[in-house]
């Protein structure tokens, strides 16, 4: 499966990463540099003081010194610079630290959409036109109009307002975050509620692909051979049905990643999405460069292994 | 001369099949109920807007007209918030910046799309190559990001900035399709007619290939109005949308949730409005597609 040709293929595309890491950090760092105001001006700094503070931060310098001296730090020591709110606080870590947080809410997410949403599709396809079908399909209609902040609403209203009540405080679900991985009893729900709008259309679009495959003359090569229902499904049926899901994990993962800015904020995950919204309303702009840099990374990343998952699922697909 | 009349004896027997596919279509949108239950509601919603104008049963930004955080009584339908604000007023209001922001943004989507897409589709060579690029670089990028900084990068918080900053990440779909039509259109024999009678591309354009497009824009510019209203919704909960007092069904829900142990009412008002909004701007979507393009019915 790693063949010369892939290995050269993830070279090529590690590169094309860089570039546009690149790209989307410079084209931040300079329309963010025109913008008036920064988070110092709420400090009120004056004479010697404020030019203290524009030295420590590099800002009294011309913008292209200040841009290169941002690239050589980036790309040479990693280093993104400073937090104007906090200060002393360095962003690479930061962000990174942050990263793996939204990375790890997103993954399970992701596992939750594609297991479901394939289950779901599958047991839709298997019962066509009855009622099962008809329920997932009204479902995926709803799950797929809603807003997730609104589905993060209603599942909150039901496991933490609803189920206290009903249970006395023994059994429901609470907001927060322990640690900076959190526990699982605290992540299950804001995954769920990432997933759902993406596990409606996985459960359409596995439906679909699945009514077309078990009509296939293998499937009923695979049943005269006298294979077990089960192992007809999923080892000869859902394999294949599995391509056409494939090439949306692509948009998926993006969506997820984006959707991550509103749940981290609702179910207060300190991830990048978080970090996003209060750098944006805190005006602390050299955070905002970072955690974009850090998203235009993420994504290539993400992109990069779904491209890759088409080999493992496709054997038909070389790179 | 000859021309002209050549085309009125052509377009005569033409333009009773033209009257057919509308009337055709609106035939086939009638039977379709859920389409139709979209309709109704945005009918509905678009009077309750433009009621809200003129009246609503408190001022909106009337602070302590009710007690703050009582539930849904009968002077007070929906409760009222956290500084005693009147939910339902709030929710009219949010209506109408739901409904501006979907429908101007795609107006915007319309005026850049239509356009570039046509002249992208017609003329191919190095201008469609600049168009197809410039999609899919924007295809590339998540969308939503790029809205947030964009308003960011726009200034001050204000309906028309947030306008601008969704029609900047969402003018491709209509750019696609629009090529895409354009480019199956500009094949076929009525156009190569048009050409021969020595009609200028601009006439060719707007004048054949455009009208000929309209049904799948109209479905396209429908699917988009509620795109763009979820990442209104988006914006304003994140608190970068319409500065307050200024009620947005998203900013309403984002306040409400602080408060959903003791008042869920406040968060659930602006939600349901929401989600049905989006709904019904789905399904008429869905209804229409099936309309006027009989053929693409899964």
């Amino acid at each position: 499966m790693l063949t010369r040709g892939t290995l050269i293929y993830i070279s090529q595309r590690l590169v094309l990463i860089v570039f546009t890491v690149l790209a989307v950090s410079s084209a931040v760092f300079l329309g963010i540099h025109r913008l008036p105001g920064d988070a110092l001006f709420n400090e009120h700094l004056h004479g010697i003081e404020y030019q203290n503070v524009l030295h420590h931060y590099g800002l009294d310098q011309p913008l292209f010194t200040q841009y290169t001296n941002f690239l050589t730090g980036m790309f040479l020591h990693g280093d993104l610079g400073e937090s104007f709110v906090n200060r002393g606080v360095k962003i690479a870590p930061l962000v990174l630290r942050e990263a793996t947080v939204s990375a790890e809410v997103g993954l399970f997410a992701l596992i939750f959409t594609i297991g479901i949403g394939m289950l779901l599709g599958v047991v839709a396809a298997v019962r066509q036109n009855t009622w099962v079908d008809y329920v997932l399909s009204t479902t995926s209609v709803i799950g797929y109009s809603m807003p997730n902040f609104v589905i993060a609403t209603f599942l909150l209203l039901f496991f933490a307002v609803w189920l206290d009540n009903t249970t006395n405080g023994s059994f429901y679900f609470q907001i927060g975050w322990s640690g900076t991985y959190g526990s699982i009893g605290e992540i299950w729900l804001p995954a769920f509620a990432l997933g759902f709008p993406y596990a409606s259309i996985v459960a359409r679009l596995t439906r679909a692909s699945m009514l077309e495959v078990i009509r296939q003359d293998y499937i009923r090569t695979a049943r005269a051979k006298g294979l077990r229902e089960t192992v007809i499904m999923v080892r000869h049926a859902l394999r294949n049905a599995l391509i056409p899901v494939v090439t949306i994990l692509g948009p998926l993962v993006i969506g997820i990643i984006t959707g991550g800015v509103v749940i981290e904020n609702i179910f207060g995950i300190p991830g990048l999405g978080k970090e996003f919204a209060t750098s944006i309303l805190n005006r602390d702009y050299n955070i905002v460069i970072g955690v974009f840099t850090m998203y235009a990374g993420l994504i290539g990343i993400a992109n990069l292994g779904v491209d890759l998952l088409y080999v493992v699922i496709d054997p038909r697909i070389r790179y | 001369m000859a021309a002209t009349a050549a085309a009125v004896v052509v377009g005569r027997p033409v333009a009773p099949e033209q009257a057919s596919l509308w009337s055709d279509a609106w035939r086939r949108l009638r039977r379709n109920r859920l389409a139709l239950a979209g309709a109704i509601y945005l009918t509905f919603l678009i009077i309750v807007a433009l009621v809200a104008l003129v009246y609503t049963p408190y001022p909106m930004a009337g602070v302590a007209v009710a007690k703050p955080y009582s539930g849904p009584s009968a002077a007070h339908l929906f409760g009222a918030d956290a500084l005693g604000r009147d939910v339902l007023s709030r929710v009219m209001v949010g209506a109408q910046i739901s409904l501006t922001v979907g429908i101007g943004t795609q107006l915007i989507v319309l005026a850049i799309g239509v356009p570039i897409g046509l002249v992208a589709g017609y003329f191919g060579g190095w201008i469609d190559s600049i168009v197809s690029f410039a999609v899919n670089v924007f295809y590339g990028v998540p969308d939503l990001l790029v809205a947030l900084l964009l308003v960011v990068l726009l200034g001050h918080p204000g309906l028309d900035k947030i306008i601008i900053a969704i029609s900047v990440t969402r003018w491709m779909d209509m750019t696609r399709l629009v090529r895409g039509q354009t480019l199956a259109l500009r094949e076929r024999e009525f156009i190569e007619a048009a050409r021969a009678a020595g009609a200028k591309p601009l006439k060719i354009l707007f004048g054949h290939i455009f009208p000929n497009a309209l049904g799948p824009v109209i479905v396209q510019a429908t699917f988009g109005v509620p795109a763009a209203i979820l990442f209104e919704a988006f914006l304003s909960f994140l608190g970068l949308g319409v500065p307050p007092p200024q009620p947005s069904w998203g900013s309403m829900a984002a306040d409400g949730l602080a408060a959903i142990r003791i008042a869920p009412h406040i968060v659930v008002a602006p939600s349901i409005a929401l989600s049905l909004t989006l709904m019904a701007f789905n399904f008429l979507g869905d209804g229409l597609r099936d309309a006027l393009d009989p053929r693409s019915r899964r």
